[in-house]
């Protein structure tokens, strides 16, 4: 009875259109350990939920070859060779979690450091707008990640991987060009301040 | 130091712009690409976050947020999921990525076949009704006013502080003088300024337009563009070139197809359309693609269907000849069977 009632405020909220109600394939189980029931991260792993289906997938696969590397990841890639495996894992977290409030480049003077070069970028050093490809509060989409609400610490790490040419896989690497311009007060701010958006 | 580069920026001559003539007022008049010149410090405009807060900043913030949201206008104004800033990089700052402080200079602009002088925002009136695919809004307008004063405000703003007069205020213009140019003659600068800044050659500043860009080896191929839009171009901007929404805001722009720039705009040509590719592509990695490269995938997103040339007058030979016999674009060829502009989207704000 009490599941019942359960399952029946899950689909109310799932209606509502805030989370999905979706269950969790057999496949996502793994990763509940580390990236929480509902992807949203815990003190082993980044968020996952609102992340594209398709980058999910790709990021899986960088796993596997090498293009990204991490004690825990990557042997726990190696998994999901199979598309069919992986098909869903991705399908699952991407439908997770909620939209950030929207914030369209020009709605409103920047109010810090961070925010400046998410909407505006900085000419002089050739950074561009980070809205560019991430997208109105950063939600993301396609082949670039949601990074609206990650840890702080994860997204900080990842753009000193990126700096370092210790992760790649995104196309061209554009993401590495630009990261190798941002400094270490530009990181830390950007990535606190995208860990706040909500 | 400063002053030698500015008078270089302003001394700088190179050809003019090539007017293609026609019955039909044209503001997609192709402008000559610039020689690239290396190592030059080109020009910085003030920073954003420098705009006054009074009513003339409104009116430059009004203009910085057209820029970058000219969705805000979809439907009124605009036909398209564009943004000015998506071919005027950076907010229109970008050198040779039509920054709006070069562009600002350049207008007002002779043009030989109405036998008048177009002004600046009558040019930009031509943005609006060819690469938005809409409807410009009238001269006088808020918006018109806004985007002349950013531009102005880049421009100004910038020379002042390359002189160090970083704490002067960008001199105030009305909307009429804003809206004119500043090639017009009744242009004058801040009184510090006069005599330093040679005004002569003022529409030919490095970074203005596009980078000229080498002529390929061998003639632009749509074929061979296509393997390179599939290699490098299509994970951003979509494999049938149309853009990408997020959460339902268009971030990365439409190339091709209803919601991408018509068949009169400029961009719609091969060679402008490359030299923008090889200088600009992929956003904040540059110079990635080599000169045959840059063509061909010019060549290919510019010979698919997109919204129809406004001046289409219902004859597709005629509209060719009259609007695009000199251009290199793909207006009127056949490259897939059907001559491009028989199947285009309908041109304008669709209801």
């Amino acid at each position: 009875m009490r599941l019942v009632r359960k399952a029946a405020v899950l689909l109310i909220v799932g209606v509502v259109g805030t989370v999905c109600a979706q269950e969790m394939p057999r496949e996502a189980q793994p990763c509940v350990a580390c990236h929480g029931e509902h992807g949203m991260g815990t003190a082993k792993g980044p968020m996952l939920a609102g992340l594209s289906k398709e980058y999910i997938y790709a990021q899986i696969g960088h796993f596997i070859s090498g293009g990204r590397s991490n004690i825990q990841m990557t042997p726990m890639a190696q998994g999901y060779t199979d598309p069919q495996l992986r098909e869903p894992v991705a399908a699952y977290f991407a439908a997770q979690g909620k939209q950030p409030q929207l914030q369209l480049r020009g709605q409103r003077q920047p109010k810090s450091l961070a925010e400046q070069l998410y909407y505006q970028g900085d000419p002089t050093r050739d950074i561009p707008a980070c809205f560019s490809c991430h997208g109105p509060a950063a939600v993301g989409g396609g082949p670039f990640p949601r990074l609206a609400g990650q840890q702080a610490d994860y997204l900080g790490a990842q753009l000193v991987a990126w700096q370092k040419g210790e992760r790649s896989g995104d196309p061209d690497n554009m993401m590495g060009t630009i990261a190798k311009r941002l400094n270490g007060k530009d990181i830390q701010a950007l990535a606190s301040y995208l860990s706040s958006i909500r | 130091m400063r002053f030698a580069k500015l008078r270089q920026v302003m001394l700088l001559c190179s050809v003019l712009p090539n007017l293609v003539l026609g019955a039909y007022p044209d503001m997609q008049d192709e402008i000559a690409a610039q020689p690239k010149a290396a190592d030059l410090h080109y020009f910085t405009p003030r920073d954003l976050s420098r705009i006054p807060n009074d009513a003339f900043g409104d009116k430059v913030r009004k203009g910085y947020e057209l820029f970058v949201d000219t969705q805000q206008l979809k439907g009124r104004y605009v036909g398209n999921t564009l943004n000015c800033t998506n071919c005027h990089l950076d907010a229109g700052t970008k050198a040779y990525a039509a920054p709006m402080w070069a562009a600002y200079l350049a207008y007002p602009a002779f043009r030989k076949k109405d036998n008048r002088v177009s002004n600046f925002a009558e040019r930009i009136q031509g943005c609006f009704n060819y690469s938005m695919n809409g409807k410009a809004p009238a001269i006088g307008s808020p918006e018109l006013v806004a985007m002349s004063a950013y531009s102005y405000w880049l421009l100004m703003g910038g020379l002042l502080d390359m002189y160090g007069m970083r704490d002067k205020p960008v001199p105030e213009l009305n909307d009429a003088r804003l809206q004119l140019g500043g090639r017009d003659d009744s242009f004058v600068l801040p009184g510090p300024l006069t005599g330093q800044v040679k005004l002569a050659g003022r529409e030919h500043m490095p970074g203005r337009a596009f980078a000229a860009l080498q002529e390929p080896t061998q003639p632009a191929s749509p074929l061979r563009g296509k393997q390179v839009y599939a290699q490098h171009c299509a994970v951003c901007h979509g494999e049938q070139g149309q853009g990408r929404l997020m959460a339902g805001v268009p971030v990365i722009p439409a190339l091709w197809g209803p919601e991408s720039y018509n068949w009169g705009a400029g961009m719609h040509r091969v060679n402008t359309a490359a030299t923008f590719i090889f200088e600009n592509m992929p956003l904040g990695k540059g110079v990635q693609l080599d000169v045959q490269q840059a063509w061909d995938v010019a060549a290919f997103m510019n010979s698919r269907e997109r919204p129809q040339d406004p001046r289409f007058d219902g004859d597709l030979s005629r509209t060719t000849k009259a609007f695009h016999g000199s251009d290199q674009g793909y207006y009127g060829k056949t490259v897939d069977g059907a001559p491009l502009g028989s199947q285009a989207f309908p041109a304008g704000i669709q209801p």
